[in-house]
C-alpha cells in the first residue's frame, strides 16, 4: 500500500486512503442477487426515533427481495433534493423519503415524479404529493398527552408546554393539536409555552427557570418529545416538585418508558416506528410490482403509554 | 496625557465587560420578577457551569491567536464516552472520569499536532475535528443515547457540597486554576507572547509549538471535564448533545474581551462573559419572552457588550 502512496501529496494520499475507507464501509450495502434497490433519505440518523424507523425498514427489507440505499439528509432539505437527484441517476426501482421540511423538500417528490420512479412518505409530509404516504398525524400524538393530563388534573390545573424546534412540521402540529384539546378543557390553564428545541439539557434548564417563576403553581407539564420531558422531569425531581407535577411527553424512546416503568414519568405517546418502517418498504415494494398501492395515505395510530401498558412496549425494543 | 490615555484604556479592559454585566443585570433585577433570589441566582450558576468550563478552556487558544470549533463534538463524544463507562458498575465514578477526561484530552492532542506539525489554519483543523468527533460520537453510541448511568456519576451533575452544587464547584476549580497558570507562570506569560507576536516570541526563545500544544490539550481536557458534567447533569452520554457549544464559548470569551487576534484576555473577563450570557438566558426564559424575539435579543446582546467593551477604551 505504501509503495503506491509514494511520492503523492500527503493530501491526495489522505484522501485516497478514506475513498478506500468509504468503499470498504459500503460493501455490506452491496448485496448481490437483490432485484430491487429502493432509494432511502431520513431527516437525520441522530434522532433515536428516525433510528428506529430506519432499523425496522432494515429489518423488513432483509426479509424480502430489495435492497436499501439508505442516506442521512442531516436535517438539511437541501442536501435531501440532492440526494433524491443521485438516487434518480443511479436508476432506483424506488424512493423513501422522510422529508426534513414541508416546503423545502418537496423538490425532492417533483424530481422522483417526473424521472417516473415512485416515491413514498414516511413520517412526515411535504407540500408536494408523493404516491403514499405512510406515517402518523402528529396532532393526535399532543391531544392524546393533553387529554390525559386532563383526566390526571380533573381537568383543572397550570399547565407548563416545552415546544419543539420551532417551525418544523412536528412542533407546528404538536402545538395546534394540544391548544385545540386545551380549549376544550377551560379549567385548564397554560401558564408558559417555550421551545427547548427537542434538547434534554435545555429542556431541563428551562424547567430549572420555571421553577424560579411558577415554582408551586405548576400542575402539569407536557413536553413535545421524551428528550424534553424527561430533562424536564429531573429538573422538578432536583426541586422536590415531582410529587406535585404530573410529566407527559411523546416519541416512547427507551429512556422514556423506562421512567414510565419507574413511575417518574407520568406517562408518553408512542409514535409506532416499527408500523412505519414497514409499512413505508410494503408501500414502496406494492409500487414497485403493481404500480399502485391499496390506500395511498397509510395512517399507523399512536399509543398512550402509562405505568399499566408499558411492559408490553418495553418488550417490543 | 499619552500615559492618561493608556491608564484610561488599562481602565476600560479591566472595567468595560464588568460595566456591560452590571447593567444587564440592573436592568434583569429591576424588570424581572424572582430574578434576585438566592435560588434563582444558583440555577443561574449551575447552568452556566459548562459553558463556564468550555469558555475558559477556549481563551487560553484564542490568546495565542487559534480557535477551536470542535468543542461541542468533543463535549458529545467524552459525555458519550464517559456514560459508557459509567452504566458499567453501581457506582462507578473514577473510571468514566478519567475516560471523559481522556477522551478531552487525547482530542486536544490531536488538534495540537496537526495546528503545529502540519502547519494547517486552526479554524480549518477543528473545523474537520467538529464533525469527525461527532461521528465518532455516533459511532461509539450507535446513534442513541446511552442512559442508565451509576448515581455516583449522576451525582456530579445533581448532587452538591456543603450546598453548593457540584457543577459550580468544577466549574470555580477550572476558573483558579487557569486564573493562575496565566496569569502567575512562566507558561502563561509565554501563551501571551506566542499569540502578541509569535515570530518575536520564537525568536526570544519561546518554543512556539510547544505552547500551542499545551493550549489545545487544556482546551480539551476542559472540554472531556464539561462533556462529564453535561452527561452527569441529565443522566445520559447524548451523541448529538453540544452542538453550538463552542459559540458560547468563543461569544463568551471576546465579550470578556478576548481579542480574536491574539494576544489579549483574561479568565475573569471570560467569567463575567459567560456570567451576561447565563442571566440573560434566564431573564428571558423568567420574562416568557418567546424563542423568536429570545434568540435576536441574545444577538443584540452580545453585540451591544462588546460595542460597549471596544468603544469605550
Amino acid at each position: 500500500m505504501r509503495k503506491y502512496f509514494n511520492g503523492l501529496h500527503p493530501a491526495a494520499s489522505l484522501l485516497l486512503l478514506s475513498l478506500a475507507f468509504a468503499f470498504g464501509c459500503n460493501t455490506k450495502a452491496r448485496q448481490a442477487g437483490k432485484p430491487y434497490r429502493i432509494g432511502v433519505t431520513m431527516l437525520s440518523l441522530q434522532s433515536e426515533f428516525v433510528v428506529n424507523v430506519k432499523d425496522a425498514m432494515e429489518k423488513y427489507a432483509s426479509n424480502d427481495s430489495v435492497e436499501l440505499l439508505i442516506v442521512d439528509a442531516e436535517r438539511n432539505a437541501d442536501k435531501q433534493v440532492q440526494q433524491v437527484e443521485s438516487f434518480i441517476a443511479r436508476g432506483v426501482d424506488a424512493i423513501i423519503l422522510n422529508p426534513c421540511e414541508v416546503e423545502a423538500s418537496s423538490p425532492a417528490v417533483d424530481r422522483a415524479r417526473k424521472a417516473g420512479i415512485p416515491v413514498v412518505n414516511v413520517n412526515s409530509e411535504t407540500k408536494s404529493t408523493p404516491d403514499a404516504f405512510v406515517g402518523s398525524n402528529d396532532e393526535e400524538s399532543a391531544e392524546i398527552a393533553i387529554e390525559h393530563i386532563a383526566k390526571l388534573t380533573g381537568g383543572n390545573g397550570n399547565v407548563l408546554m416545552i415546544e419543539g424546534y420551532i417551525g418544523q412540521a412536528a412542533q407546528i402540529k404538536r402545538t395546534s393539536g394540544a391548544e385545540r384539546t386545551l380549549a376544550k378543557h377551560p379549567g385548564l390553564k397554560v401558564l408558559a409555552k417555550q421551545s427547548a428545541e427537542w434538547d434534554r439539557a435545555k429542556a431541563m434548564s428551562l424547567m430549572e427557570n420555571w421553577i424560579q417563576v411558577h415554582g408551586d403553581r405548576i400542575d402539569a407539564v407536557f413536553a413535545q418529545n421524551d428528550e424534553m420531558g424527561l430533562g424536564a422531569l429531573q429538573a422538578l425531581e432536583q426541586a422536590g416538585l415531582k410529587n406535585k407535577v404530573k410529566v407527559v411527553s411523546i416519541d416512547a424512546i427507551r429512556d422514556a418508558l423506562g421512567a414510565v416503568k419507574e413511575k417518574r414519568l407520568d406517562a408518553t405517546v408512542y409514535q409506532d416506528a416499527q408500523g412505519q418502517g414497514q409499512g413505508a418498504v410494503q408501500a414502496a415494494l406494492a409500487l414497485i410490482r403493481t404500480g399502485k398501492v391499496e390506500k395511498t395515505q397509510v395512517l399507523i395510530p399512536f399509543q398512550l403509554v402509562t405505568s399499566e401498558n408499558v411492559d408490553a412496549y418495553l418488550n417490543r425494543r | 496625557m499619552k500615559e492618561a490615555n493608556i491608564g484610561k484604556e488599562r481602565f476600560y479592559r479591566r472595567y468595560g465587560v464588568l460595566l456591560s454585566f452590571i447593567i444587564i443585570f440592573s436592568v434583569l433585577a429591576l424588570t424581572t420578577p424572582g430574578f434576585l433570589s438566592l435560588s434563582n441566582l444558583t440555577t443561574v450558576l449551575r447552568q452556566i457551569s459548562i459553558n463556564g468550563i468550555l469558555a475558559v478552556g477556549v481563551t487560553f487558544v484564542i490568546i495565542t491567536g487559534g480557535i477551536d470549533l470542535s468543542l461541542g463534538s468533543t463535549v458529545a463524544l467524552a459525555g458519550v464516552t464517559a456514560a459508557l463507562f459509567a452504566r458499567q458498575g453501581g457506582d462507578a465514578l473514577a473510571l468514566p472520569l478519567i475516560a471523559g477526561i481522556t477522551t478531552g484530552l487525547v482530542v486536544g492532542l490531536v488538534n495540537g499536532l496537526i495546528v503545529t506539525r502540519g502547519k494547517v489554519a486552526p479554524f480549518i483543523v477543528t473545523l474537520g475535528m467538529m464533525t469527525i468527533l461527532r461521528g465518532t460520537a455516533l459511532v461509539v453510541s450507535d446513534g442513541r443515547p446511552v442512559s442508565n448511568l451509576s448515581n455516583a456519576f449522576n451525582a456530579i451533575g445533581g448532587g452538591d457540597l456543603m450546598g453548593i452544587p457540584i457543577p459550580i464547584l468544577v466549574f470555580l476549580a477550572v476558573v483558579v486554576v487557569s486564573h493562575v497558570i496565566l496569569d502567575r507562570t512562566v507558561i502563561g506569560r509565554y501563551v501571551y507572547a506566542t499569540g502578541g507576536n509569535e515570530k518575536a516570541a520564537y525568536a526570544s526563545g519561546v518554543d512556539t509549538d510547544r505552547v500551542k500544544m499545551f493550549v489545545y490539550v487544556i482546551c480539551g481536557a476542559f472540554a472531556g471535564l464539561a462533556g462529564i458534567v453535561l452527561a452527569s447533569r441529565i443522566n445520559t452520554g447524548q451523541p448529538n448533545a453540544g452542538v453550538s457549544f463552542e459559540l458560547d464559548a468563543i461569544a463568551a470569551a471576546v465579550i470578556g474581551g478576548t481579542n480574536l487576534s491574539g494576544g489579549i484576555g483574561k479568565v475573569t473577563g471570560t467569567v463575567l462573559g459567560v456570567l451576561i450570557i447565563g442571566i440573560i438566558n434566564n431573564g428571558l426564559d423568567l420574562l416568557n419572552v418567546t424563542s423568536y424575539y429570545q434568540q435576536i435579543i441574545k444577538g443584540v446582546i452580545i453585540i451591544g457588550a462588546v460595542l460597549i467593551d471596544r468603544n469605550k477604551r
